[in-house]
């Protein structure tokens, strides 16, 4: 019995010893690697970021990082934005910063000051290669500056030349931009962070790749992506934003849809703050509101004279229809196509709020609806190959393959966009196609021409999935294809959304829409037809007279009721930024005409004279800043693009993983090995012994 | 029990729970080092196989598939002068092609033409070499056509997994190379990555 009891001790102590050598070696194993990582990159700290510079001991230094200040007052349906970027070198050279950063895709940015201690200095708008060359000059001499270049209209880079050591520069930027207002609320929407775009390789549409070349703004320009920060790195860019509303009129409920946000009303004045004053710019920024009920306005004019010129806004609201009306309005049959983007930057959240939306869709069908299910990331799938008739049968398949949908590969659209928009008809129904996407693509301007040219009589809706859609992308492709862009930042908000998108495209409200303008008045108005509106959507125009304006009349079809309403200017009539508004309107259509097949050569000049007149900047022109005095030495500028936070939810992207596990597995293999010779042998030895 | 004390011999602890435990180790021991060992065959085995494949597209025919159920094709072959290095490129850097060769990524510059190529592999098999190079170092890429193009290194970087400006087009022609960092790490699953950025020079 003794011999027995000594046995199962020595088993016991060699299978424990066993345990313990190999949880001893995996530790040392990860230890070992751990230490290994560390090593070259042991200067990182918690919220330091580094750029690689082989002039520094270790080979890392500080990157700069940019503090936003967001300051927007709003007159009327007129927002007025200040952005205040702080640049911090925490560094101990003199670097150059690069930030890139997005803005709303309709604003006009027409101011740049560059403050430097307590000096200020004005930038200047200039042609694009003409700044460049200014700012590259400046920054040879050793002078401070400051260029604003537009990389998308809705993306931005501020460079800022020789940023001392701990030292900071304060630049401001100001932009114009027209409230967007619908269903009876105004909506304000500040971008924070930018979705990684997809730019295809080469020609994404092989059979015609003549007329679809993606032409980029300039020769050899590239799309500058912003740098993103490693995880975990806690608030990198901070931002603050302040609002203040002055609607003329009381206002109603006001909402910040993605932030918290302390609101004070006074002296007719709406304040809207964010609650904790510093928050990580990850995701945009959204605020709606309501106009007291009784004081919505059913149509409003701005004026505003500059030089020879008279500016104007104009805005009207048809009245909704009433339940009666509806029902007059005849519902045709629809052949809606939805299209769902599967690619590697949906994955997350975006892709749980996608899904909620094409369930949502295939809720409102109805039998006799037709429809097909098709996916894209790298590739594309169609759930059938044409559309079939909504059957609940039908309905319920399609719902299953919805679920089974997964996120991975690239952002390839030309493909999906080609198949739903192939130009053919079923008569009797009315085709839309819902397009549900993050937008994160760089090859804008080449899925504007395929829409363009091959949209025929069906309507592209597209709807922004994601806490940071690519805005410019969505508006324009919706635009381009006659149907309206719809932005879903939040789960909880599928519902509404989605509902309010297909209530609202049943029918239109109005159609044949035309403006009456006072007689002999040459004018010039963007957009220059207007559209067919759908529910809740405003008539807005923006014109240019060289007489001052008098009374307009709109006229228009509602159902079948010839509708009108006469708009007479203010008497007080300087409304500040109408004449900004309506110039980058205009530069936003001579740009479309690009997507329509005219020469860049012709469109340039025309968008460069614009642009200069009214200080904005544009695909051919920037803002430039310089210091006069030389502050810095000449040599050995470092320049660091400041890293952006990745939107919230995004986990896709990021280069490949390119180990294997094989020398852990070797290594794990060949110590279980040992360890079984070693327990043999114990084993043996016990066996003698006993 | 006595019997086992003076019968040191094999049956009377035949199946004695020291045994059991030592030839469970041993097993997974063995099962841990066949995967590693699977890895590395794989990476040599599909090489050879793809080497066929390629110079049937070099003949002239379209790329075939290197094996039946392969869902790659190689687009180019990479050469080191000098270090004995020949990879055939895949056209699809997926985790499961990586398993078997280089890769170009999908959406960057074709290797040999004008902008960005990049081009991925594991660190520890197709890649390993890349942490002997460096600046002015020699890399040769054939195109699918039998094109030439030579590129000489211009710099060697560590950089973060979310980088991903070194996959961004560019005008003049580029090679970028990229590999998990560091080259002998034990775990998988580094964020740093190691990028080689070459010049066209012919």
């Amino acid at each position: 019995m003794q011999a027995v009891r000594d046995f199962s001790k020595l088993i016991i102590q060699a299978f424990f010893g066993g345990i313990g050598v190999a949880v001893a070696m995996s530790l040392a194993i990860l230890l070992l690697s751990a230490n290994s990582q560390a090593a070259t990159i042991n200067d990182a700290k918690a919220g330091t970021l580094l750029i690689k510079d082989s002039s520094v001991d270790g080979g890392y230094a500080p990157a700069p990082q940019v503090a936003t200040e967001v300051a927007i007052d709003v007159t009327g349906m007129i927002a007025r934005t200040r952005v205040i970027q702080v640049f911090h070198n925490p560094g101990s050279g003199f670097v150059e910063g690069v930030y890139v950063f997005p803005l709303p895709e309709k604003a006009a940015v027409d101011r740049l000051w560059m403050k430097i201690g307590t000096r200020v200095i004005e930038g200047r708008i200039r042609e694009k290669e003409e700044a460049r060359r200014t700012y590259e000059k400046a920054k040879a001499e050793g002078k401070k500056a400051a260029l604003v270049e537009q990389q998308r209209p809705n993306l931005f880079t501020n460079a800022v030349a020789h940023i001392g050591p701990n030292d900071a520069i304060e630049i401001r930027i100001e932009y114009q931009q027209a409230l967007a207002y619908e269903m009876g609320t105004y909506k304000l929407r500040f971008p924070l962070a930018v979705t990684p775009r997809y730019v295809p390789a080469a020609a994404a549409i092989p059979d015609e790749p003549k007329a679809l070349e993606a032409q980029p703004l300039e020769d050899g320009e590239e799309l500058v992506q912003p740098a993103y920060a490693p995880d975990g790195c806690g608030g990198l860019n901070t931002v603050d934003i302040a609002i203040s509303i002055d609607a003329g009129v009381p206002v109603g409920a006001v909402t910040s849809s993605y932030h918290e946000t302390v609101i004070e009303k006074a002296g007719g004045r709406t304040m809207i703050s964010l609650t904790k004053d510093q928050e990580e710019a990850n995701r945009d920024f959204e605020l709606t509101w309501t106009l007291a009920p009784g004081a919505a306005p059913q149509a409003a004019m701005f004026t505003q004279t500059r030089g020879d010129n008279e500016y104007a806004l104009l805005m009207v609201v048809p009245p909704q229809p009433t339940a009666a009306e509806r029902a007059q309005f005849e519902r045709m049959p629809r052949e809606t196509i939805l299209i769902v983007d599967t690619s590697g930057s949906m994955e997350g959240v975006s892709m749980t709020q996608a899904k909620a939306a094409l369930e949502m869709a295939l809720d409102t069908l109805r039998g006799s609806d037709r429809f097909n299910v098709l996916e894209f990331n790298s590739g594309m799938r169609t759930w059938l190959p044409t559309a079939v008739p909504a059957t609940a049968d039908n309905i319920q398949r399609a719902r299953e393959w919805v679920r089974k949908l997964r996120a991975g590969g690239g952002t390839n659209m030309a493909p999906a966009l080609m198949f739903a928009l192939d130009g053919t008809e079923t008569p009797g129904y009315l085709r839309q196609v819902v397009f549900i996407t993050d937008g994160a693509v760089g090859n804008e301007d080449e899925l504007f021409k395929l829409i363009v040219q091959r949209l025929g009589s069906s309507r592209l809706f597209t709807v922004g999935i994601g806490s940071a859609p690519n805005g410019h992308f969505m508006t324009k492709a919706a635009q381009f294809g006659r149907g309206t862009f719809t932005s879903i930042g939040d789960v909880k908000e599928v519902q509404e959304k989605m509902g309010a998108l297909f209530a609202k495209i049943e029918a239109p409200v109005l159609r044949d829409v035309q403006i009456r303008w006072p007689n002999g008045t040459p004018v010039e108005t963007f957009p220059p037809r207007v559209p067919d509106l759908y529910l809740g959507e405003p008539v807005l125009v923006a014109a240019a007279a060289k007489a001052p304006l008098g009374t307009v009349v709109v006229t228009g079809l509602r159902g079948n009721q010839p509708w009108s309403v006469a708009l007479t200017p203010p008497p007080d009539r300087d409304a500040a930024g109408v004449g900004a508004l309506w110039a980058r309107a205009k530069i936003a259509s001579l740009m479309d005409t690009l997507a329509q097949g005219a020469d860049v050569n012709q469109v340039r000049p025309a968008v460069v004279n614009v642009a200069l007149e009214h200080h904005l900047v544009s695909a051919y022109t920037s803002l430039v800043a310089v210091d006069l005095t030389p502050t810095a030495p000449t040599e050995g500028l470092k320049t660091a693009m400041v890293k952006a936070s990745l939107p919230q939810g995004y986990v896709g992207g990021g280069l490949p993983q390119t180990d294997t596990p094989a020398t852990l597995q070797l290594l794990l293999g060949l110590f279980a090995l040992m360890s079984a010779a070693i327990v043999t042998m114990l084993g043996r030895r016990t066996a003698r012994i006993a | 029990m006595r019997a086992m004390g003076t019968d040191p011999g094999s049956r009377a602890w035949g199946l004695s729970p020291v045994l059991i435990f030592a030839l469970l180790l041993a097993l997974l021991g063995t099962w841990q080092v066949a995967s590693a060992g699977w890895i590395h065959a794989k990476a040599t085995l599909a090489q050879h196989l793809i080497a066929s494949a390629w110079s049937g597209a070099r003949a002239g025919g379209p790329a075939r598939r290197p094996w039946p159920w392969a869902d790659m094709r190689p687009v180019a072959r990479l050469t080191v002068p000098g270090r004995g290095i020949s990879l055939y490129v895949l056209d699809n850097a997926d985790p499961r092609a990586l398993a078997f060769g280089p890769a170009h990524v999908g959406g960057t510059a074709a290797p040999g033409s004008a902008g960005n190529a990049v081009i991925v592999a594991h660190r520890d098999t197709h890649f390993a070499f890349l942490r002997d190079l460096s600046p002015d170092d020699e890399i040769d890429v054939e195109g699918a056509h039998g094109a030439m193009s030579r590129y000489r290194v211009r710099e060697v970087s560590v950089v973060d997994k979310e980088e991903t400006r070194v996959l961004e087009p560019a005008d003049a022609p580029l090679l970028t190379l990229i590999t998990c960092y560091p080259f002998d790490a034990v775990r998988p699953g580094t964020r740093l990555r190691y990028v080689v950025v070459a010049d066209r020079i012919g």
